[in-house]
């Protein structure tokens, strides 16, 4: 057997599905917020203040990485960043669910560390962008900091909680099975976690976003951060508003990714209550 | 129990849980090939008695041996199926059924050739790729049997396996259980409520009563075996059921009355 159980579909007056139905509105508000960008600009704004339409016009070249000379060009600026969200994620999800797995199951991990992840948690990490320019230079290294630190904490407390939260009764069955500790941790715990640790992820997506354009801006590295900047700088409104849209994309992407992962590999994810 | 040998010997076990007593003096033997019914209120610590058994809390006075070894953690060859199922929603049935096999690092040959024949013994063929979400309760406790029979146990402790299960499907259940005893006697200690399934299912039935709660009598149902539906209508079944019930009412009727006082 495969199938699933669906929930009963009743029969509605209207002839467009419900799925489709919200598609077809959230592409109409896009529309119209779209229509009264370029409106508004066009009455109230000065002329090199962006608006849909030279964001659309600006898009191929952009695309086709014609930038003004001596600037990066637009798709290895795509790459500095993507490469360092993709780096930040997996140092930060692999050490925050490892480090929240410690201090969910072993008191004395949870007793040292606890009160200074939440801490850290709470505290925007961007803040300390300037003081790790001291420590690393100038240099790639920040921005790796401070996106792996934004995965990190998010995730950590995450599977904390999540590592808190197993039913004993799993426990239970584990040791009655002779599971050892490890055993526990990684095959009981740590799975029945996993919804927890999706949590943390979508948290993690948005924080390390945000850690990376922060540090490129701050730090001026290469990629869709300096280059958002530079282009504001130098009147090149809608070229910045082409990378504004890549980060948009990126992070929505990197979520529904992660949405189509677990209904593919997690089927009994939200299902088990 | 009469000939053959015994493979659970209960001493003088009692559990505290802090100021809590929940049982004490338990002395009992169970026998190799036997299945003992353990009856008695909700709260009067059949669970805990179980986990005692299984090693999975210490008594707090007496000791409890298995083939004459002191139990200090789950021992090898002793399998539980939990009133909870305790089946894990990510693991498929077939995954939730090698659990055991793979803990205990069984050789892969060996994986592949029980977990097939297990599901199939408890009828779940076809389901294999089933998460415990996508099963109905009876199904999933089947998973539950399953898991702890692919270990092939010498002892089997069951608690209250069936009692969130329809009467039909509990039926079915019983007898099925039955049958695969009967093609693989071990020694098991079934716990439950209902004071037919114990009289049922065991050689003997025992009563725990009062608070903290010992045990109160064992009857020896004497019923033959292999056990068929036939046995349910038997003068026999119905005079030791009767008996167990009156036991056990005289013990609600009490409570009922401590209660009052209470009051
Ligand atoms: N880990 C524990 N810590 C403290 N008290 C416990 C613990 N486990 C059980 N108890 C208490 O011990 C008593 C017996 O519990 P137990 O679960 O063994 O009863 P039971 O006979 O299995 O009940 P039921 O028929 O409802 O399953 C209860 O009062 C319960 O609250
Ligand atoms: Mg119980």
């Amino acid at each position: 057997m495969t199938s699933v159980p669906h929930a009963v579909a009743y029969p509605r007056p209207w002839r467009l599905g419900a799925g489709t139905q919200r598609t077809l509105i959230r592409i109409g508000t896009g529309v119209l917020l779209l229509v009264l960008w370029e409106v508004l600009v066009r009455w109230l704004a000065p002329p090199f203040v962006a608006r849909p339409v030279t964001v659309a016009r600006a898009l191929p070249h952009v695309l086709a990485n014609h930038v003004p000379a001596g600037t990066p060009t637009f798709w290895g600026s795509v790459e500095a960043t993507v490469i360092a969200v993709f780096e930040g994620l997996a140092i930060g999800v692999t050490g925050g669910a490892l480090v929240g797995l410690t201090m969910g199951r072993l008191r004395t991990a949870d007793r040292l560390l606890r009160f200074y992840v939440s801490a850290f948690f709470a505290m925007p990490i961007i803040a300390l962008v300037p003081v790790m320019t001291l420590w690393f230079g100038y240099s790639n290294t920040v921005r790796l900091a401070i996106v792996s630190l934004g995965a990190f904490l998010p995730v950590c407390l995450n599977v904390y909680d999540g590592t808190r939260s197993v039913p004993s009764s799993f426990v239970e069955v584990a040791q009655s099975y002779h599971a050892r500790w490890w055993n526990v941790w990684f095959g009981i715990a740590l799975p029945s976690s996993l919804p927890y640790l999706l949590a943390g992820f979508r948290l993690a997506v948005g924080r390390v976003l945000v850690g990376a354009v922060v540090a490129e801006y701050i730090v001026n590295l290469k990629g869709l951060g300096s280059m958002i900047v530079f282009d504001s700088r130098t009147f090149h409104q809608p070229q910045m508003m082409v990378a504004v849209l890549v980060l948009a994309v990126l992070g929505v992407a990197i979520n529904g990714v992660a949405d189509l992962a677990t209904r593919r590999f997690l089927p009994w994810y939200r299902r088990s209550e | 129990m009469s000939t053959e040998g015994v493979r659970i010997r209960i001493a003088g076990v009692g559990k505290e849980f802090g100021a809590l007593r929940v049982f004490q003096n338990i002395d009992l033997e169970i026998g190799e090939r036997e299945i003992v019914s353990i009856v008695g209120p909700s709260g009067c610590g059949k669970t805990t008695l179980l986990r005692c058994i299984d090693g999975l809390v210490k008594p707090t006075e007496g000791e409890i041996r298995i083939d004459g070894t002191a139990v200090t953690g789950p021992p090898r060859g002793v399998a539980v199926v939990f009133q909870h199922f305790g089946l894990f929603p990510w693991k498929t049935v077939y995954e939730n059924v090698a659990y055991g096999l793979r803990l205990a690092k069984a050789p892969k040959e060996h994986i592949r050739e029980s977990v097939p024949r297990h599901i199939e013994l408890v009828g779940l063929k076809g389901f294999e790729k089933a998460y415990p979400y996508q099963l109905s309760g009876g199904m999933q406790q089947r998973t539950g049997l399953a898991r702890a029979l692919a270990t092939d146990p010498h002892v089997l402790l069951m608690d209250e396996p069936f009692a969130s299960i329809d009467a039909q499907t509990r039926e079915i259940l019983q007898f099925e259980l039955l049958r695969i005893w009967e093609s693989r006697p071990m020694s098991m200690v079934f716990v439950t409520h209902s004071i037919e399934e114990a009289v049922l299912m065991g050689d003997r039935v025992v009563v725990l009563r009062g608070r903290p709660s010992s045990v109160h009598e064992v009857i020896e149902t004497g019923l033959p075996r292999p056990r068929t539906r036939d046995v349910l209508s038997s003068p026999r079944f119905n005079e030791v059921r009767d008996h167990v019930w009156s036991r056990l009412m005289h013990e609600a009727e009490q409570a009922e009355r401590e209660l009052q006082e209470v009051r």
